[in-house]
C-alpha cells in the first residue's frame, strides 16, 4: 500500500510532445501547436489523442470572459469590461483579463468563499446550543492572504501553527482561528473534557482532510484497512494539537484581545513604563513580551473544570467551579516559583465572603486570604503570593456568613509577573493599571495557544477511538510512510506544520493543486479531492497533476496566483463548452476535457451574480458578519434566544461570503444550493439539482428583489420590449440573446403585461417594496420585473458556461 | 397549441434524460452521488455485487424516483413521533411498584459508582412512580392513567421496554438516535430511507420534517440531514407558519397564471439551450422546474387541514387555525396518503428535570401527555380505518430515558418533581407495518435502572426499522471517503421477536 503513486515525493515528469519537429521549431503550421497555450495543454492532448478526440475551439470573448471572471472573482464582469476585451485586439488581450481579475479585491472574496467550507467556518459555536462565536477576523485574514498571494506553504504554516512562530504578529495569531473553528459544546451537563477531545481530534481529521486529501480520520478507532496508517499513528499525530489551551470553556479561550482605543494607550504606557525601568535592553524586552502576552491574551490560565476534592461545591452546569459557605476544593500541582501574583476570575452572589488559599494541605499555611469582589458582573482579581519554591497543591476554603447558600464561583486562575517597583505584599499603582486592563471590556477572536509546564499534556492511544479509556502513552510524530520530519524541526505543531509544506511531503501540493483544478474544471483531476489514497478514484490526468504540483512548489514558489494562472491561461480552459452529441456520448461527464467546464454555479455565486446584474451588491469588505432577508422562523434555539436581526443599508447586500453562519440553522437557500453546514470541514460540494433551487430563485425574496431592479433597469434601457429585454440579458448574460429566445421572453412579456394592465393592483403587489416609489407602477414594469425573475432562472444563468 | 407543444417538448425531454442515464450509468449526478453508489453497488459492472448498495440504483436525474428494495418489505412508509427532550418512561410505561418502596430515600451508592449523570451530584433521593397504572386490553399492557386515550389501542401496540443508548446529553443523543452516531455529518434515517426507496409521489418530498411544541429539537437540522448522501435525500422541513416549505409562494403579484407563464418559458429557453450544448444537466433543470411548480400547489394542498371533515378534525383534538403537535399529527397522515414515505415528527418539550412547572413530571409531562395522547391515538385509528397502518410503520420515543432518581441539580433541592438524563434504560413503542400487535418485549429492573431482558440498542431499533422496510441495515450502504457507511454504523441487530 506505500507504493500508491500519491505516497510517493512529486517528481516532476516529462512535458508529453505535441505536433511535429518542425512545427514545435515554429517553422510549419500544426492544428496541435497552434491550440496548445502552455504545458497543460500537452498533458491534455496527449490523453485525446489516445482517445481519439480532438479538442474544441475556444469560446466566443463574451462567455470566456464570464467564465474567468466568475472562476477567479465569483463575480460576473461588467458590460464595459466585457466590451473592452471585445475590442482589445492584441495579442496579450486575455491574459490583461486575468491579470486584472486576479489583482481583484473580490478575488480574495471568492477564495475565501472555498476556504470557509474547508475551515468549517461559522459564527457559531454548533451543538445543542449554538450561541454565538467572533471570530469573523480569521475570514478576514483570509480575505487578506489570498488576495496578497501569501505562499500556500506559508498560508499553511501560519493558520495551523501562527501562534508558534517567534513572537507572532495579530495576524499570526489570527491565522490560527482556522483550527478554533471546532464546535464547542455549552450544552448543560456536557463534560468539557469530552468535548474538547472532540475537538482535538477533529483537527487532526481536519488538517488530514484539508492539506492530505487522505482519510486519516478512519485510524481513530483501528489500523487503516486501505492505507498504510496505523492505529496508534493516529494518536502520535494527535500529539501535536493536544497541548492546546482551548478546553471547551463557555468564553471560548483562548483568544487574541482587542482594547479600545484608550485601554490601547495604557497598554502602551504600561510597556513603556516597563521598558524604561529596567536596565538591561533584553530583560526589559523580555519584561515587555510577558506582560504584552498576558494582557493580549490572559495565559496560560488554569481553567475552574480542573479544581478537585470538592466540599460543599460543584461544578455548576458542569462548567464552573462555585462554592458554598464552608466550602472548599483543591488547585493541584501549580508551580509557584516565580509567580508573585495569583489573578482570579469570580462570579459571586454572596456578600462579604472570604476565601482562603493555603499551601498543600486544607489546614496548611496561609498563602492569602481575599475578600470575594461585590456581587454583579464577573471580575478578575489580583492576590499578592509570598514567594514560595516549587509545585505546590493550593487548598481554597469559603467562609460566606451572611448568604451561606449563595454561589461563589470561580472561573479560572492565572498568575502574573510583579511589575518594577511595586510592592511584594500589596496591590501597587502600576499592578492596578494591569488589573483595569484584564478587566477591560474587549473584543476577542479565537486563537490557538500551547500550553508548556505544569500545563502540558500526555498523550495516550484512545482504545478503539473511545476518549475514556486510555491505551499507551505516545509522543508526537508523523506516519512511518512518509518521510520522516527534519530534524532540525521542533517536535510541536510548527515542525509539523513545517513538515506538511516539505518538498518531500507527497500530499500537501498535489491535493491543492487538485482542489483549484476542481474548482475551475468542475471535477478534480483526481474526482475525490478528500481522497488520495488507495480508496479514491484514481487521476484522470496524474502526470499532469504531478506536473503542477512540482511546478507549484518549485518555480512558482507556492504562489496561488500563478497556479490559477497557468490553469485559466490553458488553451484547456478556454474551449468552448458546447458538446456534440457524439461527444457527449462518448465522455459524457467531461473527464478528458475535449471541451470546456460547464457547472452550475456555486451557492455564493448564484447569490452574488443575482446581486450584482441587478446594480444591488455592495462592494464593502470585511468586518462582522451580516443577516441579510431571512424568512421569519429559520432560528428556533433552544435556549440562547438569539435572533436575526435583519441588517440595514447595504449590509442587506452584501456578498454570501458575509452571512451570518449558523450551524444549527445555516442560512436557507445556501444551503439548498449545496453549502455544508460547516459543522465539520466538507472538502467537496455535491452539486445536486432540485426543485428547492428553483423555488429560491423564483420566489426568494432576495431574488425577487434582484428582479425589480434589473426589471427598473430594463425599462431605463430601450425603448421597446425587444430593446428592454435585450439590454437586461446583455446585463446578466454579457452577449444578446437569439432570435428564438428572444421570441419566448417577448411572448412572455406581452402576455403578463395584457394581465397587469387588467390587474394594475396585481403590479402594484409586484413592484412594491420599502424605498420604492409607487409613481412607477406600471404593467410595462411589471412585465419587465417578471420576465427579469425568468432571465435570473435560466439554465445559462445560474451555471458557468 | 403550445401547451402541446410543451408536453412533446417535456416528454422528448423526459425521454432523452432517462436514455442519456441509462447509457451512461457509470458516474452520475455530475458528482460523486452516483459514482459512489455504483461503485458499491455494482449493478453496473463495477464493484461488488455482495455489497448491493439499495434494491435498484436510483437514476441520477432521477434519484427519489421509487425503486425496489432488497427484499419484501412489510413496510412502506414511515411516521416518527419524536418527543424530544425524553418522556419518563417510569410514570407512562414501566410500572415499578417496588420504586414507590423507595420513594424519598437516598439512593443507593451501588447505583452512582462508575456512573455519570447530565446533572444528578452527589447522593439523590429515589423518586417513585408519579402515574397510575393499571393494565389494559387483551395483552395486558401497563400504561398510567397520564396516557388514558393510548390505554384503549395498546392491542395494536409492540412495546420495547428496554431500550438504551450510549449519550446522556440530547443533542447527541438524538443524533445518535436518527443518524446512528453521536457526532454530527451523518445521514439521517429519512435520508437513508429515501435514498434506498425514492419516494412515491413525485409532487411532494419523499421525507417531510414537522415539529411542533414551540422550538426546534436540540441537535437541529442535523437529525434530518443528508449528511454525506446528496442534498435532495434531505429532510425537508414543512413550517407551520409562513411558507410551508421555503419560498414555495409566490411572490407578491404574480399568480399561478403568471407563473406557469414563467415556469414555461424557463422550459422552453433552457430546451432551445439544451439542443445547442446538449448538457444532460439542462434536461434534469427543466424536470426540476415543473416539478416546483407542482410542488408549489401540492405542498399548500396536503398541508391544507380545512378540508378534513369537523369529526376529523375533532378527534385529533385539532384547531385548524393554530400549529399543534396534533395538527402535525394529522399532517402525517395526510401526508403518507400522499405517498410521502418518510414523515417525521418533533415535539419539543418533554425535558422533564423539575427546575420549573413546565418541566417537571408531575406538572408538565401532565401537561405534554394531555397535548398529545389523544392526536396520536386518533392518528394510528385513522390510519387503521384507511387500511394504511398495515403498510405504515409508527415509532414513537425519546431519545433516551429517565432516571429513577429524582435530580438534585447543583446539589440543591429542585422545586418540582423531576428525573434526571438516563441512558440505560426507556420505553419506545412501535405500530402497524410489519410489528406485533399487543406486544411487549424487554423488562428492566424492579426499579427500572437497567434492562435485565431483552435489551434493545438504538442500533438495534435502527436495524429493525430497515428490516420492516425491506433493508438489510449492513447491506444499506453509501461509499464515502473510502469506505462503506451505513446508518447503523458498525453494530444493530434486528429485533426478529417483535417481528408479526
Amino acid at each position: 500500500m506505500g507504493d500508491h503513486w500519491a505516497y510517493q515525493s512529486v517528481k516532476k515528469p516529462d512535458v508529453p510532445q505535441i505536433g511535429t519537429l518542425w512545427s514545435r521549431l515554429g517553422i510549419t503550421a500544426n492544428d496541435e501547436t497552434d491550440w496548445a497555450k502552455n504545458e497543460i495543454d500537452h498533458f491534455i492532448l496527449d490523453k485525446l489523442k489516445q482517445d481519439g478526440l480532438k479538442p474544441s475551439p475556444e469560446a466566443d470573448r463574451a462567455t470566456l470572459i464570464r467564465r474567468v471572471s466568475l472562476d477567479l472573482t465569483g463575480l460576473p464582469p461588467t458590460e464595459k469590461e466585457v466590451a473592452d476585451f471585445v475590442a482589445d485586439k492584441s495579442a496579450d488581450a486575455y491574459e490583461k483579463v486575468v491579470d486584472r481579475l486576479l489583482k481583484s479585491p473580490a478575488y480574495g472574496e471568492r477564495w475565501t468563499g472555498m476556504w470557509l467550507d474547508l475551515a468549517r467556518y461559522a459564527d457559531t459555536k454548533g451543538y445543542e446550543r449554538d450561541p454565538g462565536r467572533k471570530i469573523w477576523r480569521y475570514r478576514d485574514w483570509l480575505i487578506k492572504a489570498f488576495n496578497q498571494d501569501k505562499p500556500f506553504d506559508q498560508f499553511t504554516v501560519e493558520q495551523l501553527a501562527g501562534d508558534l512562530l517567534p513572537t507572532p504578529t495579530d495576524d499570526q495569531l489570527i491565522a490560527t482561528g482556522f483550527h478554533r473553528n471546532t464546535m464547542t459544546n455549552d450544552e448543560g451537563g456536557t463534560q468539557d473534557e469530552e468535548f474538547r477531545t472532540a475537538a482535538v481530534l477533529d483537527r487532526v481529521n481536519t488538517t488530514w482532510d484539508v492539506f492530505g486529501g487522505t482519510t486519516f480520520a478512519c485510524i481513530q478507532c483501528h489500523s487503516h484497512p486501505y492505507d498504510p496508517f496505523t492505529h496508534d499513528e493516529y494518536y502520535k499525530y494527535l500529539a501535536f494539537f493536544n497541548n492546546s489551551r482551548d478546553e471547551d470553556v463557555t468564553s471560548d479561550t483562548p483568544t487574541l484581545r482587542f482594547y479600545k482605543p484608550a485601554d490601547s494607550l495604557k497598554l502602551a504606557g504600561l510597556q513603556h513604563f516597563i521598558a524604561s525601568s529596567i536596565q538591561n535592553p533584553k530583560q526589559a524586552q523580555a519584561s515587555v513580551n510577558q506582560v504584552t502576552h498576558l494582557v493580549r491574551t490572559i495565559e496560560p490560565k488554569i481553567n475552574s473544570h480542573d479544581f478537585d476534592q470538592y466540599v460543599n461545591a460543584s461544578l455548576l452546569d458542569a462548567k464552573y467551579f462555585g462554592f458554598q459557605d464552608k466550602g472548599s476544593c483543591r488547585i493541584k500541582n501549580v508551580t509557584l516559583t516565580g509567580r508573585p501574583r495569583l489573578l482570579l476570575r469570580w462570579g459571586t452572589k454572596a456578600t462579604n465572603a472570604t476565601v482562603t488559599i493555603r499551601q498543600d494541605k486544607l489546614d496548611g499555611p496561609i498563602l492569602a486570604t481575599i475578600l470575594t469582589p461585590k456581587p454583579g458582573k464577573d471580575t478578575v482579581q489580583m492576590v499578592p503570593l509570598p514567594p514560595v519554591q516549587g509545585r505546590h497543591n493550593l487548598y481554597l476554603s469559603l467562609d460566606s456568613p451572611e448568604k451561606p447558600k449563595d454561589w461563589v464561583q470561580i472561573k479560572w486562575v492565572a498568575f502574573a509577573p510583579i511589575l518594577p517597583g511595586q510592592p511584594q505584599n500589596a496591590v501597587g499603582e502600576k499592578d492596578q493599571l494591569l488589573l483595569d486592563l484584564l478587566n477591560a471590556d474587549v473584543e476577542q477572536t479565537p486563537i490557538m495557544l500551547d500550553g508548556s509546564g505544569d500545563l502540558a499534556r500526555e498523550t495516550h492511544v484512545f482504545d478503539r477511538g473511545n476518549w475514556m479509556v486510555k491505551g499507551k502513552r505516545v509522543t508526537p510524530d508523523v506516519p512511518r510512510s512518509f518521510p520522516a520530519m527534519d530534524p532540525k524541526l521542533p517536535k510541536n505543531r510548527l515542525g509539523m506544520a513545517r513538515w506538511m509544506v516539505s518538498r518531500e511531503h507527497p500530499l500537501t501540493a498535489r491535493v491543492a493543486v487538485n482542489r483549484f483544478w476542481e474548482q475551475l474544471f468542475g471535477t478534480g483531476i483526481v474526482e475525490t479531492v478528500e481522497d488520495m489514497g488507495t480508496q479514491g478514484i484514481q487521476p484522470t490526468h496524474q502526470e499532469l497533476l504531478d506536473y503542477l504540483a512540482a511546478e507549484f512548489m518549485d518555480s512558482d514558489q507556492w504562489s496561488v496566483k500563478k497556479l490559477l494562472k497557468k490553469m485559466v491561461m490553458s488553451a484547456t480552459y478556454r474551449q468552448q463548452s458546447n458538446a456534440s452529441p457524439e461527444l457527449v456520448a462518448k465522455d459524457p461527464f467531461n473527464k478528458l476535457l475535449a471541451r470546456g467546464p460547464r457547472v452550475r454555479l456555486s451557492a455564493e455565486a448564484v447569490h452574488d451574480q443575482a446581486l450584482a446584474v441587478s446594480g444591488l451588491l455592495s462592494h464593502k469588505m470585511y468586518g462582522p458578519s451580516v443577516m441579510p432577508m431571512q424568512p421569519d422562523g429559520i432560528w428556533q434555539s433552544p435556549y440562547d434566544g438569539e435572533t436575526w436581526k435583519q441588517s440595514t443599508g447595504e449590509d442587506l447586500h452584501r456578498r454570501a461570503l458575509y452571512t451570518y453562519w449558523k450551524r444549527t440553522a445555516p442560512y436557507p437557500s445556501m444551503v439548498t444550493f449545496d453549502s455544508p453546514s460547516r459543522e465539520f470541514c466538507q472538502l467537496r460540494r455535491l452539486r445536486t439539482n432540485t426543485p428547492l433551487q428553483a423555488l429560491v430563485t423564483l420566489n426568494d425574496p432576495v431574488y425577487v428583489e434582484a428582479a425589480q431592479n434589473l426589471g427598473e433597469y430594463m425599462r431605463n434601457h430601450g425603448s421597446s420590449p425587444e430593446q428592454q429585454i435585450q439590454a437586461g440579458f446583455r446585463q446578466v448574460m454579457l452577449r444578446d440573446l437569439p432570435p428564438k429566445k428572444l421570441a419566448v421572453l417577448v411572448h412572455l412579456y406581452r402576455t403578463t403585461e395584457e394581465y397587469y394592465q387588467q390587474k394594475p393592483g396585481e403590479a402594484e403587489n409586484l413592484l412594491d417594496r420599502p424605498g420604492f416609489d409607487c409613481k412607477k407602477v406600471s404593467p410595462q414594469l411589471a412585465a419587465l420585473t417578471v420576465t427579469a425573475n425568468t432571465m435570473l432562472n435560466l439554465d445559462e444563468v445560474i451555471t458557468k458556461e | 397549441m403550445n401547451k402541446l407543444l410543451n408536453e412533446l417538448q417535456q416528454a422528448a425531454a423526459e425521454r432523452e434524460t432517462r436514455r442519456h442515464f441509462l447509457h451512461t450509468c457509470s458516474t452520475g449526478l455530475g458528482a460523486m452521488a452516483l459514482s459512489s453508489v455504483l461503485s458499491s453497488c455494482g449493478f453496473f459492472g463495477k464493484g461488488n455485487p455482495q455489497n448491493n448498495t439499495v434494491g435498484s440504483a436510483p437514476l441520477p436525474g432521477e434519484p427519489t424516483a421509487p425503486h425496489p428494495s432488497q427484499f419484501v418489505p412489510k413496510a412502506q412508509r414511515v411516521i416518527y413521533i419524536h418527543m424530544a427532550g425524553s418522556p419518563s418512561q417510569l410514570e407512562l410505561f414501566d410500572y415499578k411498584p417496588e420504586l414507590a418502596k423507595y420513594n424519598g430515600k437516598d439512593c443507593p451508592q451501588a447505583l452512582l459508582e462508575g456512573k455519570k449523570f447530565a446533572f444528578i451530584r452527589g447522593v439523590p433521593k429515589m423518586l417513585g412512580p408519579q402515574g397510575k397504572f393499571a393494565q389494559h386490553g387483551q395483552s395486558g399492557a401497563w400504561v398510567s392513567d397520564y396516557l388514558p386515550h393510548l390505554q384503549g389501542v395498546v392491542d395494536d401496540i409492540t412495546f420495547l421496554k428496554a431500550m438504551h443508548t450510549d449519550q446522556f446529553n440530547h443533542a447527541p443523543a438524538q443524533l445518535l438516535m436518527h443518524t446512528g452516531s453521536a457526532r454530527l455529518g451523518r445521514p439521517s434515517m429519512g435520508s437513508w430511507v429515501t435514498y434506498g426507496l425514492g419516494t412515491e409521489n413525485d409532487n411532494l418530498p419523499g421525507y417531510i420534517v414537522l415539529a411542533s411544541g414551540g422550538k426546534q429539537p436540540d441537535a437541529g437540522k442535523s437529525i434530518w440531514g443528508s449528511g454525506f448522501l446528496p442534498t435532495v435525500y434531505q429532510g425537508v422541513q414543512c413550517r407551520t407558519d409562513g411558507d410551508p416549505v421555503l419560498y414555495a409562494s409566490d411572490p407578491a403579484g404574480m399568480n399561478r397564471d403568471v407563473r406557469k407563464q414563467t415556469i414555461d418559458a424557463i422550459s422552453q429557453i433552457n430546451q432551445q439551450q439544451y439542443d445547442d450544448v446538449k448538457d444532460p444537466e439542462i434536461l434534469t433543470r427543466i424536470a426540476q422546474y415543473e416539478l416546483a411548480f407542482r410542488m408549489q400547489m401540492s405542498v399548500p394542498d396536503a398541508m391544507d387541514i380545512k378540508s378534513e371533515p369537523q369529526y376529523i378534525l375533532d378527534s385529533y383534538g385539532v384547531d385548524p387555525n393554530k400549529g399543534s403537535f396534533a395538527r402535525n399529527c394529522l399532517l402525517a397522515r395526510r401526508l403518507v396518503e400522499r405517498g410521502v414515505r418518510f414523515v417525521q415528527l418533533f415535539d419539543w418539550g418533554w425535558d422533564t428535570h423539575g427546575t420549573s412547572a413546565d418541566g417537571s413530571i408531575d406538572i408538565g409531562l401532565h401537561t405534554k401527555c394531555k397535548e398529545s395522547d389523544q392526536a396520536v391515538v386518533a392518528l394510528l385509528q385513522d390510519l387503521k380505518q384507511r387500511g394504511l397502518l398495515d403498510d405504515t410503520l409508527v415509532v414513537w420515543g425519546g431519545e433516551f430515558g429517565r432516571t429513577p432518581m429524582q435530580e438534585n441539580r447543583d446539589g440543591q433541592v429542585l422545586p418540582f418533581m423531576g428525573r434526571d438524563h438516563h441512558l440505560d434504560a426507556f420505553t419506545v413503542w412501535m405500530a402497524g407495518g410489519g410489528v406485533k400487535k399487543g406486544f411487549s418485549y424487554g423488562e428492566t429492573d424492579d426499579i427500572g435502572y437497567y434492562g435485565v431482558k431483552d435489551k434493545v440498542h438504538v442500533h438495534d431499533l435502527q436495524a429493525t426499522i430497515l428490516h420492516l422496510l425491506g433493508f438489510d441495515h449492513t447491506k444499506l450502504t453509501y461509499q464515502f471517503q473510502g469506505r462503506p457507511f451505513r446508518l447503523t454504523d458498525v453494530a444493530g441487530k434486528v429485533v426478529k421477536p417483535i417481528l408479526a
